[in-house]
């Protein structure tokens, strides 16, 4: 049901959107309780700007359109010029509205509508009217109460558009198909003066302006003389006349909103354009009901016809008896004679087309309206008694092309603009994705960690029922109870860890741009295989991750893939491969970065390690190969030649290290000369639970982290070696240094043997090799959680961190890597 | 090149962008009697456009293209 295109920043937005939206919700509700909160009103401002601001990041024009006008609206009202009032909220609450819907189509189908450009748009300008009529909304509240008129929205929006530069013939023609239903818009393009470095042409944009009649060029600022001219520096806007609709032009201009105004043009101006402001005011108050094309609000009662029609006819009688003599009479009288055709034709009278052309050719011929008014004079009445009121409004409805109200972007000033509801009626789309903070997940984690050891201390009630109350039955219903506890404890864990888990996806995702970014940089020619992207691992183990991979994949690009020539010369495909794969194996995520370059020479690692000061000429002699290219982990050793701004200085794979180490992980290296490298990082699903092997020492129970161990095995006496203060015993064909953990936590017991004289040694992974530790004994493994040290005892390095066994006691875990 | 400098004229071919404005003005500049032959040209960058204007250029051959043509008419002749 879900056709989001797989876009993280995209699925992010969205939830944050609908958060954003939430707050500004509860935001203009409370304002409207407190109107001058002024936090309050900076929270506002702030929701909203980031919002719009996120919103830029995509293309959706729409949505960012809208934002920006309530920023705007917000701002003024911020800086005190304007006050917040309840129109001001409803009027936010609805682009709000209208925000969210967008988002919930954009999660639906990916993308929106091109068919919103046009509400958003209206909403747009409705929030910037507000800011507009404010001295007037102030003054009296119920100006948006009048019901809308074509006159009201069409002065209210802008000056009347400069219709004289048009040529007439144009204009008349424009005028004449305007009777035909056709509408026509002015346009007024401004362009940003920067907009040439933003790549834009506004004159082209300009001449591409769909059903474009007539445009032209004005300088915005008067042109400079040629030495001061800025080539680079728009000094131009356009005047655009089209018979394109509202919405095309929205969506035409919608890169540019904010550098356009777009008015749909009232026929009446196509008409007389010419004539003085004032007096046209007057003529079109009567005149504009009946014009055509003008969608008015026509009722159908044959009275208020009847009363339109006389005032459209003493209107032209005003006009034809002006008895002055303009140049433009000419099309002052094809305008009254077409106002008077298509009276005519709106009210059946067919005959009166003819005699009212004779007329005009009459007028125009002697050069005054005198003949057309003595037609309208003697046929004023025909027009009247005339009158069918259903069919004229039929045929007006007939000619509209499209919906007033959805054309005209003014007419949301007024109480019937569409809602975009997302009332509380309404039925809730519920978010798919819970975004919970990260405290609340990690505190239920501990409860559950507590829970987990406190289920411990069950077996050893039971076992105290049976050994010291010597009742069996008890013994075992605990023991039932346990195992049915035990499993919901585990599901539950299992389950929080879930909530915690990311896909390693998140990580790998950045690592396309940057092999082909440093690949380019340095000719080679790499291909990127990711596998095992939906692994997933704990959140802060995932986090943690990005910067090591990093560090070993420029190392791989930078020092381990050969250039093609050298490639093509040693027998390998031009096209090194880097595969970087991700898989769970038990209760670790095993992350591999294998390349098929030139791999590492242990030989070389050696002599730089030694040269380096980093091992002894007796560590050289002995270095197997396997150790040696683990070297490469060790600080402060660098084997590029020269360094580059890539890799070379020596800190990466210490790095790489360190961090894992961090997170409990290890990372082992394998290479094998000339045929490629392979980087194996082992790391722990999760953090919560470590695995820690219990073992005794002088009556003490102490615990050792899993990762380090590698065996147990018991050691007879006489096998361990001394060799002056160190023991060394050979386990498996290998040597292996000993000691005693007595020794090194300084108690002052030995170690005690089994029957056999055998001693117990924990062979423990430390540092670079295996290191035997002499214990009295083994005990079992568990799954702790791991506290770490607070407080003063912080300082004590010897220690990990402790952990609540089941019987209650507290089990100290030892830093295997501190204490060797 | 869309724009050719010659002696005594200015030839504008198909479409000229905004790169070559600065030539135009440089050119205009040196030579204001310059004449300008639009005849090939099809469209022509704003900044190339405002150039003619505040030069007042002397065009010499207008656009082949109506459509542009009557765009320029409108501001170019004096």
């Amino acid at each position: 049901m879900n056709p989001l295109p797989n876009n993280p920043l995209l699925e992010q937005f969205l939830v944050e959107s609908r958060e954003l939206l939430e707050v500004i919700g509860q935001k203009l509700m409370q304002l409207e309780d407190s109107p001058n909160d002024r936090r309050v009103i900076d929270d506002l401002f702030r929701s909203v700007h980031t919002l719009k601001g996120n919103s830029g990041l995509f293309t959706f024009p729409e949505m960012t359109r809208v934002l920006h006008a309530g920023e705007d609206l917000l701002g003024k009202v911020r800086s005190g010029e304007m006050t917040f009032s309840r129109e001001l909220a409803d009027r936010l609450l609805d682009a709000m509205d209208f925000v969210g819907m967008l988002g919930i189509e954009i999660e639906s189908t990916g993308c929106i509508d091109a068919s919103r450009a046009a509400d958003s748009a209206r909403l747009g300008e409705s929030l910037r009217a507000l800011i507009a009529d404010f001295p007037d909304s102030a003054q009296s509240g119920a100006a948006g109460k009048t019901p809308v008129t074509t006159k009201s929205t069409a002065v209210s929006l802008t000056e009347i558009p400069p219709l004289s530069k048009v040529p007439e013939a144009l204009r008349l023609e424009a005028f004449r198909r305007c009777g035909d239903g056709e509408k026509f818009h002015w346009i007024a393009y401004q362009p940003v003066p920067e907009c040439f470095f933003q790549g834009d042409d506004p004159f082209h944009r300009a001449r591409q302006t769909p059903g474009l009649l007539w445009g032209s060029v004005l300088p915005s600022e008067p042109l400079p003389p040629l030495v001061e001219l800025d080539t680079y520096r728009c000094s131009l806007k356009f005047h655009l006349l089209t018979a394109a609709f509202h919405a095309e032009l929205v969506e035409y201009f919608r890169y540019v909103p904010e550098q356009v105004e777009i008015v749909a043009l009232d026929p009446l101006w196509l008409a007389i354009s010419e004539c003085e402001p004032e007096s046209r005011a007057g003529i079109e108050n009567d005149f504009v009901a009946g014009s055509p094309g003008s969608e008015p609000q026509r009722s159908p009662e044959s009275v208020e016809e009847a009363g339109a029609v006389t005032r459209i006819l003493t209107a032209q009688q005003q006009i034809l008896a002006l008895d002055d003599r303009p140049a433009w009479l000419g099309g002052r009288l094809k305008a009254v004679a077409a106002v008077l055709r298509n009276l005519a034709n709106s009210l059946g009278n067919a005959e009166a087309e003819a005699q009212i052309e004779a007329s005009l050719a009459a007028a125009q011929a002697s050069g005054c309206g005198l003949p057309l008014l003595e037609w309208l004079n003697a046929h004023r009445s025909q027009f009247t008694l005339r009158l069918v009121p259903q069919s004229a409004a039929n045929e007006s409805r007939a000619n509209g092309e499209e919906a007033p109200a959805a054309s005209d972007p003014s007419k949301a000033t007024g109480d019937d603009g569409i809602k975009f509801g997302r009332r509380a009626e309404d039925s809730q789309t519920g978010p798919r994705s819970l975004k919970v903070d990260q405290a609340k997940i990690d505190r239920l984690m501990n409860l559950i960690g507590e829970l987990v050891v406190e289920k411990n201390g069950l077996p050893y009630l039971a076992q105290r029922a049976e050994a010291q109350y010597g009742v069996r039955e008890l013994s075992r219903e605990i023991k039932g109870q346990y195992s049915v506890i035990n499993r919901i404890a585990d599901e539950m864990q299992d389950a929080i860890m879930q909530v915690r888990m990311m896909a390693v996806s998140i990580v790998f995702q950045r690592f396309p741009r940057l092999v082909r970014d440093i690949s380019h940089k340095l000719g080679k020619e790499v291909e990127l295989v990711l596998e095992g992207e939906q692994t997933e691992a704990d959140k802060n183990i995932i986090e943690a991750l990005g910067d090591p991979l990093i560090h070993i994949v420029r190392n791989s690009l930078d020092h381990g893939l050969e250039t093609p020539e050298v490639r093509r010369a040693s027998g390998k495909p031009e096209t090194g491969t880097l595969t970087i794969r991700a898989a769970q194996q038990a209760d670790r995520v095993v992350i591999e970065i294998v390349d098929d370059g030139k791999g590492i020479d242990p030989a070389v690692i050696k002599r730089k390690a030694y040269e380096k000061g980093l091992i002894d000429e007796a560590a050289l002699e002995r270095m197997d190969d396997r150790t040696a290219v683990n070297l490469i982990f060790a600080a402060g050793l660098s084997t590029a030649a020269v360094v580059s701004d890539l890799s070379g200085r020596g800190v990466g794979m210490d790095v790489v290290r360190t961090a894992v180490e961090k997170l409990n992980g290890s990372v082992i290296v394998e290479s094998e000369l000339g045929k490629g490298t392979s980087i194996r990082i082992s790391l722990p699903l999760s953090m919560a639970v470590t695995q820690v092997m219990v073992i005794e020492s002088d009556g003490q129970l102490f615990g050792v982290p899993m990762d380090h161990v590698i065996e147990t095995v018991r050691v007879p006496r006489r096998s361990i070696h001394r060799i002056k203060q160190s023991m060394t015993a050979v386990l498996r064909g290998r040597v292996v240094p000993l000691k005693a953990l007595n020794g090194l936590l300084g108690i002052a017991a030995q170690h005690t043997a089994n029957a056999d004289d055998e001693l117990s040694v924990l062979l423990v992974q430390a540092g670079g090799g295996a290191l035997g530790l002499l214990v009295d004994g083994f005990r079992e493994t568990l799954g702790v959680i791991q506290k770490p040290m607070a407080g003063f005892l912080s300082g004590l390095s010897t220690w990990s961190g402790s952990a609540l066994m089941g019987d209650g006691s507290v089990l100290m875990i030892l830093n295997i890597r501190e204490i060797v | 090149m869309p724009i050719e400098f010659k002696r005594n004229r200015v030839i504008f071919r198909e479409e000229v962008r905004v790169e070559e404005a600065e030539a135009l003005l440089e050119a205009l500049q040196k030579k204001p009697a310059a004449k300008v032959d639009l005849a090939a040209c099809t469209h022509l960058h704003t900044a190339n456009l405002q150039v003619l204007m505040a030069a007042r250029a002397c065009i010499d051959k207008w656009p082949q293209d109506q459509e542009l043509r009557t765009w320029l008419e409108a501001v170019l002749i004096p």
